[in-house]
């Protein structure tokens, strides 16, 4: 009897709890985006505005990770500290970067970035892998987020304009990679054979393609391919088929460093020393070429992009004064290890400065305008030779790549064939 | 005084458990609450709610093979990633909703059915070996077959857009929490519904000691296989409502570190519990955010800080705490009630339990075991 009591008190409480909660909830949530085309998106005030990223800062690709959140941290910073960043509406800003950790993991990459556009961000940038930024793509183009600038060589999130309007990538994809070799190859002007070891999955397509497409209707033919699992703990039954075909060349477009390392030390001890060429993640020297004795072979080739700002014959060049400097200041808190990212990254600091003076309207799609339309920039580090254009439809914003040949204890110009 | 402030919070909790009418009105209370979050909050928070929800429905299955059954299983993620497959495969052939649910459900469960056949031959370490298996086998699988998969770039879908006749007052993300609820809710329905039953009575003794189980005419086996086939039904399941929030999957989705997480959340929510599985969802969502809001740069460590500092204050789970401190009250007024008899003064009877955790943690575990097997 009294738990009846009890029961008709307490379903009197709730009856009217949700009566109240129902009334809250007839108020709607508060749109976000206003149907107004010149109102300013959110993220930009008349003196701030207010960037978000989403790199992996833990796990395994932690390294790559970190630095694209330090460069890019390390030029906006700087040029904060130096007075602001100029806009094309006449206005001087600062600049604030958040950064959350993803791990990696698509999943919580969405989160992140979900979360920075409800903290109202006014774009996505530099973020750094394919999976987590293949998984955002699609809300930030539902969305009208400006998703750009993407550190990640996957040639998905520039192919196809149209359809994801609000997405770019940074850097020359695997296709482009593996194209310049075939070029070179090609300028060469004389019979030449290949034999292509590759990843199995759409990477090692990439440049399986890349390559097949450079030298279509030339002299230089494949003659054999193999391919791996990043997996496999060792490729001398590849190396050993490929040696057997002869080839005066070998792309070893390998990402894992134990794996390329165990490629040059076979192919050698086969008796079989062709001209090598290696993806620019693992042609490190320090790492591949001098635990792999590249010395062995006629050349050692990859592509570059930057500057090493550790690199003695860089030590008086203004971009990496500046940037060794800045680095220290602010990069520093991130970071100590230097990756390549890192440097791409504070190119990608200034490719976005370009944008801002470009930049008439505080919104968006001002924004978006305006970074589609640089040509020929002279991003800082970036190597000469190579510049900035996001002015063609279908590539990422830096689509050139130079070729590099090993010589002593770094790359040096690859000269002729 | 000590005693009546417990003796209330105990009379609260039994009227409330003893009533029907009572618990009826916490149920709607709770419906009506997560009825109404996503039309107020904003679309991330939507978004991690669901994600809760979906992680909940893989860790549920995962309790009840580990936490009910016993069975270890690190594998959890491959079904998980294969049911998000399915259903990306379904949308891309344009196949019906509710064609492309049941296949997330048979599919997964198949495989785990076969998987099982096989594997549950095996007990403890060398079962749990070959569930590690499953993730390693899966993400190159993934690549491999990229027409289906769309390979290490992943594949996006666009789907379970909010139908036209609620298109005027509700946003995509709200639609999508309102499904994912409630195909959750129905799981969590039917998990509890199993692990209550005759399965779940069967479970209880395969886990306490296989010998007894085949004394009572239980084979284990057979309820190996039945486990780990559920386990794998509802990581599909939740591979389904993965697809539903995210539009996206990849072979990430399979990687091993995902069912690591998963176990670990389980654990940390209340192994062997329904409730239990419903917090651990909150935390694998839940923890990586504060610790990102704390210190991106070391997620992983405040991670595993927060990690710890549960397992030592709370070591049978979140789900363990209001049970914890209702029994070491029911304890502390049997001993009242014993010293009231023996004229004690009440205080000093209370001492022991409050002073010594180890006396109320035993007998604690030795209720519970009785409880389990009725």
């Amino acid at each position: 009897m009294m738990n009846f009591r009890n029961a008709t008190r307490v379903s009197g409480v709730v009856a009217a709890a949700a009566v109240t909660v129902l009334l809250i909830a007839g108020c709607s949530r508060g749109d976000g985006g206003s149907g107004e085309t010149n109102a300013p998106s959110p993220g930009i005030t008349d003196t701030t505005l207010s960037l978000g990223i989403s790199s992996p800062l833990t796990g395994a690709t932690a390294g790559p990770g970190t630095c694209t959140v330090a460069g890019l941290y390390t030029y906006l910073e700087a040029k904060n500290a130096a007075g602001g960043f100029e806009f094309g509406d006449g206005k001087t800003r600062k600049v604030n970067l958040t950064y959350l950790d993803d791990a990696y993991d698509p999943a919580k990459a969405v989160t992140n970035f979900n979360t920075l556009v409800d903290d109202g961000i006014f774009a996505y940038v530099g973020a750094l892998g394919t999976p987590t930024n293949a998984a955002i793509m699609p809300i930030a183009n539902e969305g009208q987020v400006p998703q750009v600038l993407l550190v990640t060589g996957a040639s998905t999130f520039s192919q196809d304009t149209t359809a994801n309007p609000w997405t770019l990538g940074l850097l020359p994809t695997y296709y482009t990679e593996a194209h310049t070799f075939g070029e070179f190859l090609v300028a060469a002007g004389k019979p030449i054979t290949v034999a292509v070891l590759s990843q199995n999955d759409d990477y090692g397509k990439g440049y399986l393609n890349g390559i097949t497409d450079a030298i279509k209707g030339s002299d230089v033919q494949i003659v054999a391919t193999a391919t791996y699992e990043p997996t496999d703990t060792t490729l001398d039954s590849q190396v050993t088929e490929l040696a057997a075909s002869g080839a005066d060349v070998l792309v070893s477009a390998v990402s894992v460093t134990p794996l390329q390392v165990g490629v040059l030390t076979k192919a050698q001890s086969l008796g079989w020393l062709p001209r090598i060429f290696l993806p620019s993640n693992t042609s490190t020297p320090a790492t591949i070429l001098a635990p792999g004795n590249a010395a062995a072979y006629p050349g050692v080739y990859t592509t570059s992009l930057s500057k090493v700002p550790a690199s003695p014959a860089f030590a008086s060049d203004p971009d990496v004064v500046a940037y060794n400097a800045a680095f220290a200041l602010y990069g520093a808190k991130i970071t100590t290890t230097f990756t390549p990212h890192c440097a791409w990254s504070y190119a990608e600091g200034a490719i976005l400065e370009q944008a801002f003076l470009g930049m008439k309207e505080p919104t968006r799609a001002a924004f978006m305008t305006a970074l589609k339309s640089i040509k020929d920039f002279d991003a800082p580090l970036l190597l000469d030779g190579i510049t900035v254009d996001t002015t063609q439809a279908n590539t990422p914003a830096i689509s050139k790549l130079i070729l590099v040949k090993s010589s002593g204890p770094g790359y040096g110009p690859a000269g002729d064939f | 005084m000590k005693p009546k402030p417990l003796n209330r919070v105990q009379k609260l909790w039994r009227t409330a458990t003893a009533s029907r009418w009572v618990r009826i009105a916490f149920t709607v209370v709770v419906a009506v609450v997560l009825a109404v979050i996503p039309l107020v909050s904003s679309k991330s928070i939507n978004g991690q709610l669901s994600t809760m929800a979906v992680y909940a429905v893989a860790i549920l299955g995962l309790s009840i093979m580990m936490g009910y059954a016993g069975q270890v299983s690190l594998g959890q993620s491959a079904f998980l990633g294969f049911g998000a497959y399915i259903a990306a495969y379904g949308v891309n052939q344009n196949w019906p909703v509710p064609v492309i649910f049941l296949a997330c459900l048979a599919i997964p469960a198949l495989a785990g059915l076969l998987v099982a056949l096989a594997a549950a031959r095996l007990r403890g370490l060398a079962l749990a070996m070959v569930t590690i298996a499953l993730p390693i086998i899966g993400i190159p699988l993934a690549k491999r077959f990229s027409d289906f998969t769309g390979g290490s770039v992943g594949t996006t879908v666009s789907w379970m857009k909010v139908p036209d006749w609620a298109a005027g007052f509700l946003a995509n993300d709200q639609w999508r929490y309102y499904v994912v609820f409630v195909i959750a809710g129905l799981l969590f329905v039917i998990g509890r519904n199993l692990v209550k039953g005759r399965i779940g009575r069967a479970f209880a003794i395969l886990k306490e000691n296989e010998a007894v189980a085949i004394a009572m005419g239980v084979s284990p086996y057979r309820y190996k296989v039945l486990a780990f086939t559920i386990a794998s039904m509802f990581g599909g399941a939740a591979g389904f409502l993965y697809l539903v929030v995210y539009q996206y999957t990849s072979p990430e989705t399979l990687s091993f570190h995902v069912s690591i997480n998963m176990v670990a959340s389980m654990v940390i929510g209340g192994s062997g519990s329904i409730l239990g599985a419903l917090l651990g969802g909150v935390y694998y969502q839940l923890v990586p955010v504060i610790a990102g809001q704390i210190d991106p740069s070391s997620t992983a460590l405040i991670s595993g800080a927060i990690l710890l500092l549960v397992l030592f204050l709370v070591p049978g789970g979140i789900v363990s705490l209001p049970r914890r401190i209702l029994q070491v009250s029911r304890h502390a007024r049997r001993r009242i009630g014993r010293s009231a008899t023996t004229q004690n003064p009440p205080d000093r009877a209370l001492a022991p339990a409050a002073t010594s955790p180890e006396s109320t943690e035993k007998s604690e575990r030795k209720r519970q075991g009785h409880d389990e097997l009725p």
